[in-house]
């Protein structure tokens, strides 16, 4: 995303009106093909109109086709969408391979898709099916009737060996290799 | 080729008048543009926002044609003077035949059709379809339920939504533009009411089941239709469906006599836990275990069974009273 796109409307990718989940109605609404009858840059929109429209027509039925031949200007493309869109497209020195490309990219898109920046590819709107977590959820059975304030559960989970009990340990492994009478010797600091 | 020919004639003008030879040379910024932009969008700003053209009004509008790949962009064959009726408001073919009437048009050719017929067939059948779909779908939910649950489908602004995104906006024959509200949701239910009349009611049957149930998808049901006095519905609900008496529980509380105080309370019924819920008190959270109680013995919980859109009603199930 560069700059020129921070102000573009943003949005997630949605089906309007739950398309498709009754039946699929085609998003393109009408599409006028404006072109220039004798200007070289109108060509490929000629070429188009004379070889191809009738048989797009014929096959999509639900979208209105208007032609509308103006002169000396760029040869241009203009779908309405449903949902009150409209897109305007030049085809300036296009070839007809090309401006049935674009007419395929706008009757499968559902809206102006080049005047939206995508914030993510995928939409839900039930973001988690098992709901939130609460502190109650899944609790230990011990917990149940556990008394507070209590001992046992104020303490920290991990105290860590500190250095005297360290030692001690380790001179108590001593004593064990030793025998009894390091244990004497013990007593006898003690003592001191 | 224009600039240099503009030149050539100034510079032959010049010279036929006998003057002596002067250059013109053509300005390549055109010094006007800017101050004319600057005027035009002032005088738009002084003119406030104004309201959209009419579609219908452009250059490249074929009402024909519209009103053909209306219907084929539905998957439905309409007979086109009955699509066209169902687009036509009343309070706008009034206003259209007094019109007429003053330019002096006989009065047999004066009258134009409008939708008012069509609204009210269309009416009956939407709402015929969709309380047999909801029965169907949802057989738990009691009869107060539904009726709320298919005044929400069947409202204005449900309907309003679906017409607007079939593209009626266009073509409706409305004294306003853009069309209200009422206008777009009636414009739909005459849209079904002319389907039912061009091709049979069956088909009408499937166009609200596919435009007008499938807005049920992914909805909250809670949020339609919420239970006013939600322990005693569940009290009820409990004696007629032999649950046994439902019982309030303390489940667990943390925060007691603070600002920050939670309980958690479970509703049971013969020893089984029917629901569960949360609250800042013991009130409301027995309230809201009332309400998830509820829809657990109702089956509207939000990870219920999603409905089925394909289903296919048999025509002597919808009550066409």
């Amino acid at each position: 995303m560069s700059n020129s796109h921070l102000f573009l409307k943003s949005g997630f990718p949605r089906a309007p009106l739950q398309n498709g989940l009754g039946r699929y109605v085609c998003q393109l609404q009408r599409i006028t093909l404006k072109f220039c009858k004798n200007n070289g840059s109108s060509r490929g929109m000629r070429d188009f109109i004379e070889n191809h429209l009738l048989d797009f027509a014929k096959e999509n039925p639900g979208i209105v086709v208007y032609v509308k031949p103006r002169r000396h200007r760029t040869p241009v493309l203009v779908g309405e969408y449903l949902n009150g869109d409209r897109e305007w497209l030049s085809c300036r020195n296009s070839t007809q391979e090309e401006i049935s490309k674009w007419i395929d990219l706008l009757k499968t898109q559902n809206g102006s898709s080049s005047s939206l920046r995508l914030r993510k590819m995928w939409h839900t709107d039930v973001p988690s099916i098992q709901g939130p977590w609460t502190p109650f959820l899944l609790r230990s059975p011990e917990a149940q009737d556990q008394k507070y304030p209590s001992e046992e559960s104020s303490k920290p989970l991990d105290i860590p060996q500190t250095a005297t009990e360290k030692l001690i340990e380790l001179f108590r492994q001593q004593q064990l290799e030793a025998g009894e009478s390091a244990n004497e010797v013990l007593s006898k600091k003690r003592a001191e | 080729m224009s600039s240099l020919r503009s030149v050539v004639g100034i510079l032959s003008l010049t010279r036929s008048l006998g003057c002596p030879i002067t250059v013109q040379t053509h300005r390549h910024i055109k010094r006007w543009v800017a101050p004319t932009l600057r005027e035009l969008a002032h005088r738009q700003k002084k003119l406030g926002p104004q309201k959209p053209e009419p579609r219908a009004g452009f250059v490249e509008w074929n009402e024909r044609s519209e009103l053909f790949a209306f219907g084929k962009r539905l998957g439905e064959s309409f007979q086109l003077p009955l699509l066209q009726r169902a687009f036509t408001e009343k309070a706008f073919a009034r206003v259209e035949e007094e019109k007429r009437r003053k330019l002096g048009i006989e009065e047999n050719d004066l009258h134009i059709l409008d939708n008012e017929d069509l609204v009210e067939k269309g009416r009956h059948i939407s709402k015929a379809y969709v309380e047999a779909f909801l029965q169907h779908q949802m057989p738990k939910v009691p009869k107060e339920g539904l009726v709320e649950i298919s005044n929400h489908l069947l409202s204005t602004d449900t309907l309003a939504h679906v017409s607007s995104h079939l593209g009626t906006k266009d073509l409706i024959h409305s004294t306003e533009y853009p069309p209200s509200k009422e206008s777009l949701a009636e414009s739909l239910q005459a849209v079904i009411g002319a389907l039912a009349d061009s091709s049979g009611v069956e088909r009408a049957f499937l166009f609200v089941r596919d435009f007008i149930c499938t807005q049920l998808n992914q909805k909250d049901l809670l949020d339609i239709w919420t239970p006013e006095e939600p322990l005693q519905l569940l009290e009820k609900i409990c004696a007629e469906r032999k649950l046994g008496d439902p019982e309030p529980r303390l489940l667990g509380d943390c925060g007691k006599n603070t600002v920050l105080a939670a309980y958690q309370v479970g509703i049971y019924g013969n020893r089984q836990l029917l629901g569960q819920g949360f609250g800042e008190d013991v009130q409301t959270a027995t309230e809201t275990a009332a309400i998830d109680a509820l829809q657990r013995i109702f089956d509207t919980h939000e990870n219920r069974r999603p409905f089925d859109f394909g289903l296919q009603l048999e025509t002597q199930n919808v009550r066409l009273a």
